[in-house]
């Protein structure tokens, strides 16, 4: 696969489906893993850096992990492919900004993905659509099992997992759920949430990971901890939080509805004519508008459109993706303007 | 000039930000310079919270300035600077001004996770222990003294002699 394939369509983790698939998009888990008999990549010289690499590159490779993994090398990629990637969330920003031989491994159906010389030797993470963060463990359990017969990773029985920040070790595990909270968010309950979840532990962050703003009521919540729990117990500890913030946020939604109907429906139906007929659109503002647009087809408002579809356009109509669709560097001005109609012409298709 | 986020209502609020060496401009509505504000998470990045503990942890700084890796070379020190470490030794290593980092991370400094499936027997064994102990401990805690006694039994089966903790 190219990476010029991955600009019309998207992982099928945005596909819409799964558990409380209306609130929650998907479910990630990633784990950090460092072999053993190198140093960590702060310390690396150039040659240990390209050894890890082609190591890692090399046992992926031959590992039955997943059919058609893709290998894509950073170190050469172009700014556009690599905003591409972190777009679709198959590597973090931290990667693509990165120095020195670096890459990733994806599958075909982009849920597994395997960041080489991250901050870590290797970085795997699987996302799955939907609330599904045990069965997205299953998967994950088995390809760090399936890499550790080809490999030392390493490990002390005090620390467990040892990582090149102490903030990751142990498990070497962070999980994160992404949630699509638009009614608390008009509501200002939004913050209620942030207090309960930060007492057990958790973190909310904004679509893109570390320090990244919300946008498009999109938040992601995970673990901070990594160590003095088992892997089960801090899944466990976001399962049961999840189910409360959704039907807080159905609540939200409802009150919404007999409080302030008109306004509500006009907000929701405003977005959809912009989206439908506007000629420029700027990055902010779409998120805005397909976030009102997905809570108007939750409250079936809006029955002519799928969530696939407009989950999908959360990604596609971010700057890499409409650069790569292009074929060329666009300023913001010629992106607002190839935004908005892609997105009619992908509205217009229906 | 009109609000970069709504698009609609004139920009009152002009705010500055600074992205790395760049800094960037926002010009916005109230309405949304009010949302871009209160909906900011104030989620602090890993990082962001290792730096602060970092700077609280200190009356072990002293002993451990002297301490370097002979591995890979890292000073305590640098690593204090740049908060990431620099090979797995460095955990051994730098154990005495580590761990009350870790504690204040996590909550605890003992491993109790996945063990990697080609660990040797002991390292398994003495992951097994360890949450055992975490298992008793509950029990205790909810007064569960049966169970307790179960779980006693059970680290009792435990043949030879694994040391405590590392
Ligand atoms: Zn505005
Ligand atoms: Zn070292």
């Amino acid at each position: 696969m190219e990476i010029k394939d991955l600009s019309y369509n998207t992982g099928e983790w945005l596909r819409g489906t799964g558990k409380e698939s209306d609130i929650v998009i998907s479910s990630r888990i990633r784990l950090a893993r460092n072999v053993t008999g190198f140093p960590f990549l702060s310390r690396a010289n150039l040659r240990q850096r390209k050894e890890v690499e082609a190591l890692l590159r090399e046992t992926i490779a031959k590992s039955e992990i997943t059919k058609e993994l893709s290998y894509v090398n950073l170190t050469t990629a172009t700014t556009v492919d690599k905003l591409l990637l972190v777009e679709r969330h198959l590597i973090s920003k931290e990667h693509a900004e990165g120095d020195g031989e670096r890459g990733v491994a994806f599958g075909k159906t982009e849920t597994i993905s395997l960041m080489i010389n991250e901050e870590d030797h290797l970085r795997i993470q699987v996302i799955r659509a939907g609330f599904e963060l045990k069965n997205t463990w299953v998967v994950i359990d088995e390809i760090d099992n399936c890499l550790s017969e080809k490999l030392n990773f390493a490990f002390s029985s005090r620390f467990g997992y040892l990582t090149a920040c102490p903030t990751n070790v142990g498990t070497g595990m962070r999980a994160s759920v992404m949630l699509h909270l638009p009614a608390l968010g008009m509501t200002k309950h939004i913050e209620k949430v942030f207090n309960a979840v930060g007492k057990l532990g958790l973190v909310v962050r904004g679509l893109y990971g570390e320090g990244t703003k919300v946008s498009g009521d999109l938040y992601q919540i995970s673990n901070q901890f990594t160590l003095g729990k088992t892997e089960s117990e801090i899944l466990s500890i976001i399962e049961s939080v999840i189910p409360r913030i959704t039907s807080y946020e159905r609540m939200a939604r409802k009150a919404l509805v007999l409080e302030s109907k008109e306004q509500l429906e006009d907000r929701i139906w405003r977005s959809y004519g912009m989206l439908k007929t506007a000629r420029m659109i700027t990055s902010e503002e779409i998120l805005q508008l397909l976030s009102q647009v997905r809570m108007g087809v939750n409250l079936g408002l809006i029955n002519d459109i799928e969530m696939k579809t407009l989950n999908e356009l959360f990604i596609l109509t971010l700057p890499g993706h409409l650069q790569k669709l292009q074929g060329c560097e666009l300023d913001s001005t010629q992106r607002n303007i190839i935004r908005a109609s892609f997105v009619r012409k992908r509205l217009d298709n229906l | 000039m009109k609000c970069e986020s709504c698009g609609k209502k004139i920009a009152t609020v002009h705010l500055t930000e600074i992205v790395g060496k760049e800094k960037k401009e926002k010009h916005l509505c109230e309405e949304c310079a009010h949302n871009v504000t209160s909906h900011f998470p104030k989620a602090p990045t890993p990082s962001d919270i290792l730096t602060s503990i970092i700077n609280q942890v200190s009356p072990e700084i002293e002993e451990m300035s002297k301490t370097t890796c002979p591995v890979c070379g890292l000073s305590y020190l640098e690593f204090r600077t740049q908060g990431r470490l620099g090979c797995p030794m460095d955990y051994d290593v730098f154990k005495k001004g580590l761990l009350p980092l870790i504690e204040r991370m996590h909550g605890s400094s003992q491993h109790v996770g996945k063990v990697p499936p080609n660990a040797s027997d002991e390292v398994v064994r003495k992951n097994e222990l360890m949450q055992l102990r975490k298992e008793l401990n509950k029990a205790v805690e909810k007064e569960d003294y049966e169970k307790a006694a179960q779980i006693r039994d059970k680290i009792y089966g435990f043949s030879g002699n694994i040391n405590n903790g590392d």
